[in-house]
């Protein structure tokens, strides 16, 4: 009977392995160890999480969520708290945890960080959370993609509308990934409400995909799917550096933002919570981050020494992200509804948009001295840039309240529900997409 | 090398009814079995006869009644402590386990030393002749040898009584007999009471000391093969054993003599003991009847007049199919080169020996 | 003294057990799911104000339409590619067969969302195909065009479930029927469309509708393709970025076990009266005939193609693995050993956490597998068909279904020594698995029972030994071949589940392969590791599957020709 003692070895075996499982979690819960909730891929969290179990003998454990889930995360856990840090690009993120009292102060030791960078100060005057890093915003590129379709390298916000990128431009969107959000934000803030979402609207109408994550725009460039993305300056330059035949630029209506870390409130080590923190933002630390697989802007002046060629220095290059000043208290007031607002305007209509930015493109290249029909794709585009609810109402607390998901406040008034307005804005949204396409198909038959 | 000797005990099955779902299978049935006996269950298929031995071994649902083993009422009794040893239709030989560990199975659950478990397997397969054999695999053996190996495990751990069901139908017509006469003697030998279940009633007739026969989970007639045969206690026995002419008819009694008058008129003179008058079959064998041509004298039987239909060579002997009144009797001739032989179309007489005739209830 | 009832008592105790923990670990949290889908947000109160929400928001009718057009599509493409290689097998005296049967199992042992990413580089817009077709002829094929990249991967993964299906079912029919009906004057398209189509049917339909369903709740495969507007990834999306209170998340669950149900019906409807194969005396399939010369080619140009497309998820993978940089190019610009460095030294945690994980899994499902053949084939438990239903029932709950139902009932609920809700300890995902593979491991079980004459049972039982100990030295022995064959399908298609995996890891530390391949994909310098780690991810699955069938094949020899030793699973 062979086949049954292997079956008991099978058993035996299993067995074991089960305890000696079990056991080690047992253990690692015990062993003190820095528990991260980041929105940071493994490029970056691995890399200065060796390096600091490396200077300080700590060990790191990263909860790995999407910044939106971070938050969830952070909030559902809160009653009985077990993350030691939370770690991601977005302040407005930081200021949600914040708002809902659920980080907790910390003075950094560490000398040499400057104020601000750009126009945006490095850490939350009220010392809830600080800066290590800065990022901008901008256009990364296929070289290979662009020489073949002959397309010429975009420098602007506004080259991105041209005809010539119809289909061939990636972005995620706000809702999925914190520094879209902030992208998304930074030009609302710099154009305006109105003309800020015109100019999304018409960028949008050349997209080719509205990526799931944030990391799908690099990815969509590195790998030819698409010849442009609007991305974070870090995946722009860590993807050329990693080898991949692309490039990246700040365009100039870009902020620099810092990109954060705080400590939780009830963590349950606060002590080896500062340690990570003096140590990123240490020479030692800053300097990883000019790391190949990082590649993010350092808060410390200082590091840029060893930055390789070409490497954006926002210290010296006054011109980075000064144009816009980055309002983080109007961000947070109208978080939600930007998220929602892009989706159904944008993410969820994009062949609609598509269809009408098309039309409208071709009824332009036709009808250049046509004055009936150039008045015709003038409300066609005002169409498509309209927007359903104003600069002040989106901003407004209540609501915005409909848009949250708050967990048993009976206080807030809750007139509607969040599901209702996006399908009254699609509703609408569609019709105008529909009727500009209409009308510039009109005028380019006049 | 230790003998076996089991102790052998008798059985008795009061009032035993077992339905299948709303199918009653057993009807109360009523039988004992004496200690040491060779007992058959014998019946058509769906008699309930293998179903009766089952509820002996304790497979199926818990009957009604009572099933007595030696005294102990085992009706409650999980099979796995009833301690009587079944051999199965199709053996149930383990395939992953070899000969001696097949036949060392029931010893090793009876948690006997590992040292005496060697030598009682040993005894029980030079019993049945397959020591040799002892570390083949079933799948290796020939299905006469398997038979074997399935009576070994079964009487290895001396069982009250031992219980065959139908093991010999998936043998070949010579394998049967042989096995049939060595289960037989085997059975002498241990002097172990042995319940025997089968369809075949010269297996039946040549191995058992009794036969129940069984329909329709009904017991017809308890007794000695020859009993049943001889005086069959009703048609269906009559019929089922051998074969046997019947004709339905009345019994007159007169002042000096009783008659069994056929429906269509034929007359047997009957001896007289212990037949009543009224409605009933007269039952009578091929082999009680002799075929004469027409005129000839009767002596002390009767004569029926009748006419040839139908004849079988069957090579011993000649079967003939007469037409007597609204009967086809059956006779049976016995054939020697040259005996003289009746075609189809002749008129005959047949003698009938009044003293075989049977009288069955109607 | 009534011993009968001590073993009825211990299988009735395994049996409530094992209802105890079906009931708790797959019950509670689909009938939990479906309760938060129909209850109001802010109220608590019963409501069917989510389904109204959701048909009424044009994103969930779309993402709804789109999962049942991508589904369908995925059957059809799959259909075009197993009938013909069902036909060349069974009509023709074809010397290609073992070459189909590979193809068969070939697909099966890389789940598609692996591969998804390697198609994508292989097919896509501007992916090796396109760009020498485009160079050669001057246009494109939107092979992975949106939805129908989806369709594609999907088709490739899942058409051996209808080339089986319809393979044996084809060689089912009794060469009799075919002969009869040409006796009485039926030939050519008319014989198949009047007899072989009829009598092939059934198989198809059970084959089809499998592949539906699989299809249709499949999260993984979206998500690397970056298609969000079908329902699958939208659940994800919704619990993960809007939180585990969003009731959308909850009635896409609804809908998709809904249509999961549905499916399973019609797979069962289609075999059920129309067990044709009992019905024929023969079997040994139509008719064959000889290949001319001309057709031989045709057969083998087709099977080349075909495996060609079966293939090029795995040849994808592999040059990911090993190419340096591929970007808007046919192949990789160089190679390197690299990224396989890279996996074993950084990523083992991956590898020994699914080795882990899919190992325990496995183990309790051929466990539970046994122990609920055995209670619904042996004994005469009241109810215990049910034990079956529900435990094929976790068939019908997609991945993502089942995580969303654990992450809202066991949140709340602490392990004790860990001190950790059960929602984020890491058995939370090997009972998951556990329940998403029973289903499988419980159908081998059970084939391998049936094998085992009840008569063996009762010759050791005759012989003294009680019911436990039977089921112990006999029954198990004997189902051997059963046990490993589920054992095997377990382990593998355990360790690269991704669906509900994706949902229940919390921590790096714990998670697995399918979770580490798709955490690896989200970073630039990650997609060759990434690649390697599938195709550790395919060999481990790859060399399972061929122990077994060695094993298997092996235990055949040793047993017959008393008992055969089943090896099928779904």
């Amino acid at each position: 009977m062979k086949i049954t003692k292997r079956i008991f070895v099978q058993l035996t075996a299993g067995a074991v392995l089960a305890v000696g499982a079990v056991m080690a979690p047992i253990q690692a819960v015990a062993a003190e160890k820095l528990v991260i909730v980041t929105s940071y891929p493994p490029d970056t969290t691995v890399t200065v999480g060796k390096a600091f179990t490396k200077a300080t003998g700590i060990k790191v454990e990263m909860l790995k969520k999407k910044t939106t889930a971070g938050i969830k995360y952070l909030q559902a856990t809160a009653a009985n708290n077990t993350s030691d840090m939370f770690w991601a690009s977005a302040p407005d993120a930081f200021e949600v945890l914040k708002g809902d009292g659920l980080l907790q102060k910390y003075t950094v030791k560490v000398k040499g960080i400057p104020e601000k960078v750009g126009a945006f100060p490095i850490n939350d005057p009220e010392g809830y959370y600080k800066g290590f890093a800065a990022s901008g915003y901008g256009i990364m590129w296929n070289t290979r993609y662009l020489k073949a379709k002959k397309l010429p390298v975009p420098n602007s916000w506004a080259d991105l509308e041209k005809p010539i990128y119809h289909g061939h431009v990636g972005m995620s969107a706000p809702s999925r990934s914190g520094t879209t959000h902030l992208t998304v934000e930074t030009l609302l803030q710099g154009e305006g409400w109105e003309k800020g979402w015109a100019r999304w609207k018409d960028i949008a109408g050349n997209f080719k995909t509205v990526t799931a994550r944030s990391f799908g725009v690099p990815d969509g460039v590195n790998s030819g799917q698409f010849g442009v993305g609007v991305v974070i300056d870090f995946f722009g330059l860590s993807s050329k550096a990693s080898g991949f035949p692309v490039d990246f630029l700040y365009p100039k209506m870009t902020t620099l933002v810092p990109a954060n870390i705080a400590i939780v409130k009830n963590a349950p080590n606060p002590g080896l919570a500062g340690q990570f923190i003096e140590f990123l933002l240490s020479p030692e630390g800053q300097e990883v981050l000019l790391d190949p697989k990082i590649r993010r802007l350092p808060v410390n002046p200082a590091t840029y020494a060893k930055a390789p060629k070409g490497f954006p220095n926002p210290f010296k290059d006054k011109s980075i992200g000064s144009a816009v000043k980055f309002d983080l208290q109007l961000s947070k007031s109208r978080y939600n509804i930007i998220n929602s607002l892009f989706d159904v305007m944008i993410t969820y209509r994009l062949d609609d948009l598509r269809a009408a930015t098309k039309a409208i493109q071709t009824a332009e290249a036709k009808s250049k001295g046509n004055a009936g029909a150039m008045k015709l794709i003038k409300q066609a585009r005002a169409l498509v840039s309209k927007v359903p609810i104003t600069a002040a109402k989106a901003s407004e607390k209540d609501f915005n309240s409909i848009f949250k998901k708050k967990r048993k406040k009976a206080t807030t008034k809750v007139t509607g529900r969040q599901a209702e307005f996006e399908q009254a804005w699609d509703t609408e949204i569609k019709a105008n997409y529909a009727k500009a396409k209409q009308l510039a198909e009109k005028a380019a038959s006049m | 090398m230790t003998d076996i000797r089991p102790e052998a005990v008798g059985v008795t099955i009061e009032g035993v009814s077992l339905s299948f779902g709303t199918t009653q299978v057993l009807k109360g049935v009523s039988l004992t079995i004496e200690p040491g006996e060779f007992f058959t269950f014998l019946g058509p298929s769906g008699s309930g006869k293998s179903t009766l031995l089952r509820a002996i071994a304790g497979f199926g649902p818990v009957p009604g009644g009572r099933i007595l083993i030696g005294g102990d009422d085992v009706t409650h009794l999980a099979p796995w402590h009833r301690n009587v040893g079944m051999v199965f239709q199709s053996y149930a030989l383990w395939p992953h386990m070899t000969v001696r560990k097949n036949v060392a199975f029931g010893l090793e659950e009876r948690k006997i030393p590992a040292r005496d478990i060697r030598g009682r397997v040993d005894a029980a397969l030079s019993l049945i002749g397959l020591l040799d054999l002892a570390d083949r695999r079933p799948s290796q053996l020939s299905g006469g040898q398997q038979q074997r190996v399935a009576l070994a495990r079964t009487i290895v751990v001396e069982p009250r009584v031992l219980l065959l069901d139908e093991p010999l139908s998936n043998l070949d017509a010579n394998l049967r007999i042989q096995m049939r006469r060595e289960i037989l003697e085997l059975q002498r030998k241990l002097k172990l009471t042995t319940i025997f279940v089968t369809h075949d009633q010269e297996e039946a007739n040549t191995t058992s000391d009794r036969i129940a026969l069984l329909n329709d989970g009904v017991i017809q007639q308890v007794g000695s093969p020859m009993e049943l045969y001889d005086n069959p206690a009703n048609r269906f026995v009559a019929d089922f054993l051998g074969t046997a002419n019947l004709i339905d008819g009345r019994v007159e009694k007169g002042q000096d003599k009783i008659t069994f008058q056929a429906d269509d008129g034929t007359l047997i003179p009957l001896n007289g003991t212990g037949v009543e008058a009224g409605p009933g079959t007269a039952m009578f064998r091929p082999q009680d009847l002799t075929i004469r041509k027409p005129g000839e004298d009767a002596d002390d039987g009767a004569v029926l007049p009748g006419r040839v239909q139908h004849r079988e060579f069957l090579g011993s002997l000649i079967r003939y199919a007469i037409r007597v009144g609204d009967n086809v009797i059956l006779v049976d001739d016995s054939h020697q080169a040259g005996r003289p032989v009746f075609d189809v179309g002749d008129d005959v007489a047949l003698r009938l020996s009044v003293g075989q005739v049977r009288i069955l209830a109607g | 003294m009534n011993s009968f009832s001590r073993s009825q008592w211990g299988a009735g105790g395994l049996a409530l057990l094992i209802g105890l923990f079906l009931f708790v670990f797959l019950i509670v949290p689909v009938v939990k799911v479906v309760y938060v889908a129909f209850q109001d947000p802010n109220t608590g109160a019963l409501t069917l104000i989510n389904f109204v929400d959701f048909f009424n928001t044009s994103l969930f009718r779309e993402s709804f339409l789109n999962s049942i057009y991508v589904a369908g599509g995925a059957v059809l493409l799959a259909s075009l590619i197993s009938i013909p290689l069902a036909y060349f097998t069974t009509r023709f005296n074809f010397g290609g067969a073992v070459l189909i049967q590979t193809l068969g199992i070939v697909p099966l042992i890389m789940p598609p969302f692996v591969g998804a990413v390697a198609m994508l580089l292989l097919f896509g817009e501007n992916g090796s195909v396109n760009l020498l077709i485009d160079e050669w002829f001057g246009f494109t094929i939107p092979f992975m065009e949106g939805l129908n990249g989806v369709i594609l991967v999907e088709a490739i993964h899942y058409f051996p479930f209808i080339l089986i299906n319809l393979s044996a079912a084809l060689l089912n029919i009794d060469s009799a029927m075919e002969e009869s009906a040409q006796n009485l004057g039926a030939s050519g398209t008319r014989l198949f469309r009047r007899i072989v189509f009829p009598l092939a049917m059934p198989g198809y339909v059970a084959g089809a509708s499998l592949v539906f369903l699989k299809v249709f709740d499949d999260l993984g495969t979206p998500l690397l393709l970056n298609i969000n507007n079908m329902l699958a990834p939208q659940a994800y999306l919704r619990i993960s970025s809007i939180g585990i209170s969003d009731p959308m998340g909850y009635v896409i669950s609804v809908i998709l076990v809904v249509f999961s149900l549905f499916s399973l019906w019609v797979s069962f409807l289609a075999l059920k009266n129309k067990d044709y194969a009992t019905v024929q005396k023969g079997g040994g399939g139509l008719m064959k005939r000889d290949l001319r010369p001309w057709e031989k080619i045709g057969c083998y140009a087709v099977i080349i193609l075909i495996l060609l497309m079966v293939l090029s998820p795995h040849i994808g993978l592999a040059l990911l693995s090993f190419g340096t940089v591929w970007s808007y190019s046919v192949l990789p610009d160089a190679y390197t050993f690299a990224h396989y460095g890279n996996v074993f030294r950084t990523a083992t945690q991956y590898i020994s956490n699914t080795l882990l994980y899919a190992g325990l899994a496995a183990l309790i499902d051929v466990v539970l597998g046994t122990a609920i053949a055995y209670i619904v084939w042996r004994t005469g438990l009241i109810g215990r068909k049910w034990l079956d239903y529900i435990a094929m029932g976790a068939v019908a709950v997609p991945g993502v279904v089942l995580g969303i139902g654990y992450l809202r009932t066991f949140v709340e609920f602490n392990v004790p020594i860990i001190d950790k809700p059960l929602s984020s300890w890491w058995v939370i995902i090997v009972i998951a698995l556990v329940i998403r593979r029973l289903p499988y491991a419980l159908r081998a079980c059970m084939a391998g029972l049936q094998q085992v004459s009840i008569m063996l049972e009762e010759a050791a039982e005759n012989l003294g030994a009680t019911k436990t100990r039977t089921v112990r030295r006999i029954v198990v022995p004997l189902m051997s071949g059963g046990i490993m064959a589920g054992f095997i399908i377990s382990f593998a298609t355990a360790s690269v589940e991704l669906s509900a995996t994706i949902m229940l890891v919390s921590a790096e530390s714990d998670a697995p392969l399918a979770y580490g391949i798709y955490e690896f994909m989200q970073s630039a310098a990650g997609r060759g590791p990434g690649a390697a780690l599938g195709i550790v991810a395919v060999l481990i699955v790859g060399i399972a599957t061929y122990i077994s069938h060695r094993v298997i094949k092996r235990r055949e020899k040793e047993l017959a020709p008393g008992v055969a030793v089943a090896a099928q699973g779904v």
